[in-house]
């Protein structure tokens, strides 16, 4: 079984490498050629994503996976505050879904407007607390997730804040969270090659002065172990 | 089976169990691929080059892809000889053929690495790793000047026990001139090519697409090229030859093998399909078995003439 935050790197023949994806959703199998069917929420950004969207029912796509750590289960009866943004809130849905009963999440999820976030459905039908922003206020809050996190720490009860979105975005909310003193998780996207530890092309700065490894190590670190300057 | 092809290949002195090997750099020390491939269905591989003490690399943006490759560069970054003969050659499975890569900024790093392998009967080869800058001669390339080349191999040929394989820059203007040098300096068989030389450049930054400027361009963009220099090595040389440089298929591998190499190591394709060095392995035996050549090497140059 996949667990939330894991990734999985994803190919058709070309361009020539694979493109790094979150496992958005693991489903029972859907035809008898799948021993499970894995669902990733992308975004076209470029050739690899495009062509992946021309992708016709049947087409074959070559998947390795699961790669890197997964995010770390919430305890139970602790509040988390789970903040997405962009396509980093596939890595996130996983956290909401599976979170043990008992544990109390609040989602908070960020996109430049309205048409920009994927899934709203299924992110709506989750037994969290969900509120939206939006940069230009299309839907939910105008603004940044930073504003509702902060609030949301305020309230004093918060144990962990986990992220996954633009590298500015995770970095303001690790930031947030080290001054109201929460353990903040964050899940990197640092371009990758191979995507399970042996190009050491995915490197990631640590405050030690050496390097995290993002496709072994992680994606997902504790936000104190990441430099943030260094970053890509 | 009555017909089935023996892949056996002897690389200067290395024994193989068929000639498909990966690459330095491409395959970690050999237990990261482990969960995706059953080691036993290839040569053997190259271990990520090793200096004396564990190195740390360049800063990121390391890698980057172009049009039917990627640069890179990762720079020195490696565990350090004590730690791979420790922690990394134990935990692999048993039977499966280890070359160690051996590199540094000084030859005298290249002969530490080499001694503290010679009582390591693990290790089977060495191959040097001639594409690192040689810091007292203003950082050229040890591979990249016949003198510095030649000194670096006599200073290894006389610290290592296992079979040496010299790994070739491509950086440079005639492959035969470097591929003799070696040959005369002692040199069991060579390795080529390494990445090549090259850059890309990030319009809306301004700036390069690694934070160090120049990187290796590997991946199927390098493959005529490598393909070229195999075969004017092969032509120049009578010691045996591996070919590397954007193997990706069988098909691929099996040119190298017509130009005169004995075995071939697959790099970036690794990355694409941790399967790809099996499924190019049983590929060459299917080749051999229609055309009916009843062992591997018969393959070896046996390029036709016009
Ligand atoms: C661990 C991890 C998980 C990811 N999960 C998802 C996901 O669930 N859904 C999703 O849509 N995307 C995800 N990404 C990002 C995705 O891999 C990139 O969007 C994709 O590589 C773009 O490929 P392309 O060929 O379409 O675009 P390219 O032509 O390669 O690039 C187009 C644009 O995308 C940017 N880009 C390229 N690669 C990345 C990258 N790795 N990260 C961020 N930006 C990139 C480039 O800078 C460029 O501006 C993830 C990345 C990582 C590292
Ligand atoms: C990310 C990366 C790291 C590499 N590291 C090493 C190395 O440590 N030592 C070495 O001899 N070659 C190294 N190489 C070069 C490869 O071993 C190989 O010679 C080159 O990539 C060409 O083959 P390919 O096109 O099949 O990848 C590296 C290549 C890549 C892409
Ligand atoms: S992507 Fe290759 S080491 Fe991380």
């Amino acid at each position: 079984m996949l667990s939330p935050g894991e990734v999985t790197n994803v190919r058709r023949d070309d361009p020539l490498l694979p493109r790094p994806m979150a496992v958005f959703r693991q489903r029972p199998a859907s035809g008898p050629e799948s021993p499970s069917d894995v669902e990733v929420l992308y975004k076209v950004e470029g050739r690899g994503t495009a062509l992946l969207a021309e992708a016709r029912e049947g087409a074959r796509i070559r998947l390795v996976g699961p790669l890197g750590r997964p995010f770390p289960t919430p305890r139970p009866g602790a509040r988390v505050v789970v903040v997405g943004g962009g396509t980093g809130i596939a890595s996130v849905y996983g956290l909401a879904a599976e979170a043990p009963s008992g544990s109390r999440s609040t989602l908070i999820l960020g996109a430049r407007s309205a048409t920009d976030l994927m899934a709203r459905a299924d992110f709506e039908a989750l037994p969290a607390i969900l509120q939206f922003t939006t940069e230009d206020g299309s839907l939910g809050e105008k603004g940044l997730v930073t504003a509702p996190l902060e609030r949301a720490l305020a309230e004093g009860d918060v144990d962990t804040v986990y992220c996954c979105g633009p590298t500015p975005m995770m970095r303001a909310c690790a930031e947030r969270a080290a001054a109201a003193g929460v353990t903040c998780v964050v899940s990197l996207e640092n371009n990758m090659a191979c995507g399970f530890g042996v190009c050491l092309g995915c490197a990631a700065p640590r405050p030690a002065g050496d390097y995290a490894l993002v496709c072994r190590d992680g994606p997902v670190f504790d936000a104190s172990e990441i430099q943030w300057d260094g970053l890509p | 089976m009555s017909d089935a092809v023996d892949m056996r290949v002897d690389l200067a002195g290395i024994p193989l169990r068929n000639p498909v090997l990966t690459a330095s750099g491409t395959f970690g020390y050999g237990t990261e691929l482990a969960p995706f491939l059953d080691l036993t269905r290839i040569g053997g591989f190259v271990a990520k080059s090793l200096t004396p003490k564990p190195r740390i690399g360049n800063p990121p943006p390391r890698i980057a892809e172009v049009p039917a490759g990627m640069l890179n560069a990762i720079s020195l970054e490696n565990v350090g000889v004590e730690a791979f003969v420790e922690d990394k050659l134990p935990a692999l499975p048993e039977g499966v053929t280890v070359i160690a890569s051996v590199f540094g900024t000084e030859p005298a790093h290249y002969a530490e690495v080499c001694e503290r392998l010679a009582e390591v009967p693990r290790v089977a080869g060495i191959e040097v790793n001639a594409s690192c800058p040689h810091v007292k001669a203003g950082g050229i390339e040890f591979g990249q000047d016949p003198k510095m080349l030649g000194d670096l191999v006599t200073v290894v040929k006389r610290a290592a026990r296992q079979p040496v394989l010299v790994k070739l820059s491509p950086n440079v203007t005639r492959i035969a001139d470097m591929a003799k040098v070696c040959e005369d300096a002692g040199a069991d068989g060579l390795s080529l090519i390494n990445a090549v030389q090259a850059m890309d450049v990030d319009i809306r930054r301004r700036r390069t697409v690694l934070r160090n400027g120049l990187g290796g361009l590997s991946g199927p963009a390098i493959r005529p090229i490598a393909l070229r220099m195999v075969w004017q090595a092969a032509q120049a040389v009578k010691i045996p030859i591996c070919g590397i440089g954007g193997i990706s298929t069988p098909e691929d591998a099996i040119k190298f093998l017509l130009c005169g190499a004995t075995a071939i190591q697959v790099g970036t394709a690794n990355y694409l399909d941790p399967e790809a060095a099996g499924r190019i392995a049983d590929g060459i035996a299917d080749y051999a078995r229609e055309q009916g050549f009843p062992r591997v090497s018969d393959l070896v140059g046996a390029l036709e003439s016009w």
